[in-house]
């Protein structure tokens, strides 16, 4: 009954919060070859579209979870509601991985078949970078209460990516174009870091339900 | 005035504007700051000749190879792409490699044939790279150009056979002597050392200048209707036009301030490192203005504009498709970087004084344009904000009733 009542929740959360944000990451994933030439890439070459782009998709994913109730009057609704905000923020974030790791897949699995160098770690790194930045965004936005400041910190933190690669050290979001190892587990774990802090900050501090 | 002061006041206490300060001052730490602990006195690099022999022979031999491997690298967007053409247009290559080389079809057979083959990574594919393929006496350099430009159009821009970049892809030399001193005394003696280093603290403040204003700008537009006041703000008895361009004002002010700061670290640090040396103690304070001051107010007005009408961060959006537009897909060089409608002009280098003044009238050109395009979008978002108090528009939903874009936050 409990995991209906979520699956209703989710259905209506991705119809009229998400979906947009849904499309546009499908989006940021049909411009690729636009952008980017994705056939008969070596495996540092293919490194580049393979992480610039779903850093996109997870900014564009993770950083508006807290969107909905930006609204006073939602707010006010959600409030009253008897289903804890905590699980249905993590149903969020659940389906927005579900989709970021589809959508870095099929990304892979296309330009695997163009003949470029593409592996599974490589998706799963993809994803790590995915996963840290917008798990940036998303805590950002839950502690100041505010998701354009989730937006500004995750996209500048991108652009300080093509800027400053040994300053950033292990939480380099490009290492695979750069062949740096050892940065993928340290974003992944940080990324998880960030969501549950941003959690408990929210439960603590704001005495969210 | 007295608006003007709540609208800072409030601007100070945001979290918006807080991040804008860090991430502002993050950015010139890191770039300008660590670029220019060092004394310099000449880029000391290399240099693009207009050499026509040099620039002809190099692009034939990269476009030889580049045809037999079928394989062009292109950076339309600022990103490597590479490019397979089709029989119709690669047999417009070979017509245009035989009318440069002056090879009939067998001759030409025989200089593909030369080729040296070469395997990238761990791919099997055979790749020809060429060298010493020489350019048929007497070919006119215009006609060159023509053909590169036939070229680089067939692959869909941005490749090295753009005219405008052979010289820069095919003709870099050491710089002379003679140039490293002309360069030293122009830095010294003209540049006065501060003009040279504000012109380097532009290229760089700029590029953070041409995004990080349109995030504060969207939310203090869209913070009357989180906190539920807008309506309370429409009854008041203020000309929307007044409140408008009050609350500009406030942002332009505030979020000059990090940049203004950074200008006194500048010439700080400049006075540290070159003492000793007779500078300009203003050039920080006159070039940062006019070259900074449209790129703040055009971020600024597109993030008040589009908020306004869209009620959401498609401000956002937008400007970073500009913003990558106008710094991820300049062309090289980064030096005097400036057309007539550029947003964010480029001289990456406290040096080439005479390329930049070379393009003085585009940039005061762009910069006077980019100043009234910022003041035009911002009189439309007065309109707008008439009209939303008047009752008689309610902002553009992109989709549909419910939608996120149309999230009142």
């Amino acid at each position: 009954m409990v995991s209906g009542c979520l699956a209703r929740i989710a259905y209506s959360d991705v119809r009229h919060n998400f979906l947009p944000h849904y499309l546009a990451a499908v989006g940021v994933l049909l411009i690729t070859p636009v952008i980017f030439g994705l056939s008969e890439l070596t495996a540092q070459m293919a490194a580049q579209p393979l992480e610039i782009m779903p850093l996109l998709m997870g900014i564009i994913l993770l950083t508006p979870i807290l969107a909905p109730e930006q609204n006073e009057c939602i707010l006010e609704t959600v409030r009253s509601k008897k289903m804890s905000r905590h699980i249905v923020n993590a149903m969020r974030i659940a389906c927005a991985l579900v989709l970021l790791s589809v959508l870095i897949f099929a990304l892979g699995w296309y330009m695997r078949c163009n003949d470029s160098e593409v592996t599974v770690k490589m998706c799963l790194g993809a994803l790590a970078g995915a996963f840290a930045i917008g798990s940036l965004g998303f805590f950002c936005a839950a502690v100041t209460d505010n998701i354009i400041v989730g937006y500004m910190v995750s996209l500048m933190y991108l652009i300080m990516n093509f800027f400053l690669r040994r300053e950033l050290g292990k939480f380099f979001l490009m290492s695979m174009t750069y062949g740096i190892k050892g940065c993928k587990p340290v974003l992944a774990v940080s990324g998880a870091v960030l969501i549950a802090a941003a959690m408990i900050y929210r439960r603590a501090v704001k005495n969210e339900r | 005035m007295m608006l003007f002061r709540i609208e800072c006041k409030k601007i100070f206490r945001s979290a918006a504007f807080i991040v804008y300060c860090a991430i502002s001052l993050l950015f010139f730490l890191t770039n300008y700051y660590s670029d220019c602990a060092d004394v310099e006195y000449s880029s000391g690099g290399s240099v693009a000749v207009e050499d026509h022999d040099r620039i002809m022979d190099g692009a034939l031999n990269s476009l030889m190879g580049d045809y037999a491997s079928n394989r062009y690298i292109c950076y339309p967007y600022g990103f490597y792409k590479s490019v397979h053409l089709k029989e119709k247009k690669r047999d417009k290559v070979k017509e245009y490699l035989k009318e440069i080389t002056g090879a009939d079809d067998k001759g030409f057979e025989e200089i593909l044939s030369k080729g040296e083959v070469y395997y990238e990574g761990y791919s099997t594919e055979k790749m020809y790279s060429y060298h010493d393929i020489p350019v048929k006496e007497g070919f006119e350099y215009e006609r060159f150009c023509e053909i590169m430009a036939d070229v680089d159009d067939m692959l869909g821009g941005g490749s090295i056979y753009d005219p405008e970049n052979l010289m820069y892809s095919f003709s870099l030399v050491p710089m002379p002597e003679e140039d490293i001193k002309a360069e030293q005394d122009a830095f010294i003696k003209e540049d006065k050392i501060t003009g040279g280093l504000a012109r380097l603290f532009c290229d760089y403040v700029g590029i953070d200048l041409g995004i990080l204003p349109v995030f504060a700008a969207a939310w203090l537009t869209a913070a009357d209707r989180k906190r539920r006041m807008h309506e309370l703000v429409y009854t008041r008895d203020i000309s929307s036009v007044k409140l408008v361009f009050a609350r500009y004002a406030a942002l332009l002010f505030t979020m000059f301030i990090p940049v203004a700061a950074e200008m006194l670290i500048a010439l700080i640090q400049a006075l540290v490192v070159y003492r000793g040396e007779s500078m300009d103690m203003l050039a920080f304070f006159k070039l940062p203005m006019i070259w900074l001051i449209p790129i703040l107010m055009f971020s600024t007005a597109v993030g008040v504009l589009l908020t306004e009408v869209f009620s959401s961060p498609v401000a956002i959006l937008v400007q970073v498709v500009i913003w990558f537009r106008s710094v991820v897909m300049t062309d090289f060089p980064l030096s005097g970087e400036t057309g007539k409608f550029t947003l964010v002009c480029r001289h990456n280098t406290a040096f080439g004084r005479e390329i930049f003044l070379a393009g003085m009238d585009d940039f005061i050109f762009s910069r006077i344009f980019w100043t009234i395009v910022s003041l035009a979008m911002m009189l439309l978002a007065a309109a707008v904000y008439s009209a939303k108090r008047g009752g008689s528009f309610n902002g553009i939903r992109l989709f549909g009733k419910d939608s996120i874009f149309r999230r009142k936050a």
